[in-house]
């Protein structure tokens, strides 16, 4: 199901971790999977079983469509929007509320696929204070990261 | 009596700022489902809801937003 420069294998608390960080970088975000090349579960926000099967059938629709394999997949409805992403043997696919800014949902996901199949440490997160002192004060003071 | 400067360059990004929303609003009330296939080489296809793929593709997208759930 993803694409085919699969790497090495991707140990399930690695995608864990990578989910989480996804989680905290789009604040749109209602739930996400990590797949791994051959179509399997390797984190998932909740019941893998489903993201799994739902995850294969949207990715087997889409390539049906185009004649071809698809990247990337974004899918805007009333009820939310949904992006899939292969990239480096590996699949992503997140839900999102509806407005998410698509451009900015591909790029946080292609990085956390690309570190992932790269097996190269994702950023450590910074704690909840840390992402206070982000957010731009009344005044505009507090916005360096 | 002229309008002090600052009031002048308050007035127009107010004037900027009521625009942009503006434009907000019309994209929330106006946006219609879509589906969009991007390929390697930077193709892209929008797939129409009535189309069969199309609408097999707001299926399993539907079937996502359900096992996602609602935003915690």
């Amino acid at each position: 199901m993803p694409d085919d420069a699969a790497t090495g294998v991707v140990p399930g608390d690695a995608a864990a971790g990578a989910l989480a960080y996804l989680a905290e970088m789009s604040l749109d975000l209602r739930g996400a999977a990590i797949l791994d090349a051959e179509g399997e579960v390797l984190a998932a926000s909740d019941r893998p079983e489903r993201w799994r099967e739902d995850a294969a059938t949207l990715f087997e629709v889409a390539d049906r469509a185009g004649g071809e394999p698809v990247e990337q997949v974004h899918i805007g409805t009333e009820q939310g929007e949904v992006f899939a992403l292969r990239h480096g043997g590996l699949a992503a696919v997140v839900v999102t509320e509806r407005f998410a800014l698509a451009s900015l949902t591909f790029f946080d996901m292609r990085a956390v696929l690309r570190d992932l199949a790269a097996a190269k440490p994702l950023p450590t997160l910074k704690g909840p204070e840390a992402r206070k002192s982000r957010k731009r004060s009344p005044n505009g003071e507090g916005n360096a990261a | 009596m002229p309008p002090k400067p600052h009031r002048v360059l308050l007035d127009r990004v107010s004037g900027y700022a009521d625009e942009a929303a503006a434009y907000m609003r019309r994209r929330r009330a106006s946006r219609r489902p879509f589906a969009r296939l991007y390929y390697r080489g930077g193709r892209a296809e929008d797939l129409a809801g009535d189309s069969a793929a199309g609408g097999e593709l707001f299926v399993a997208a539907g079937r996502l937003i359900e096992v996602a759930g609602k935003r915690r």
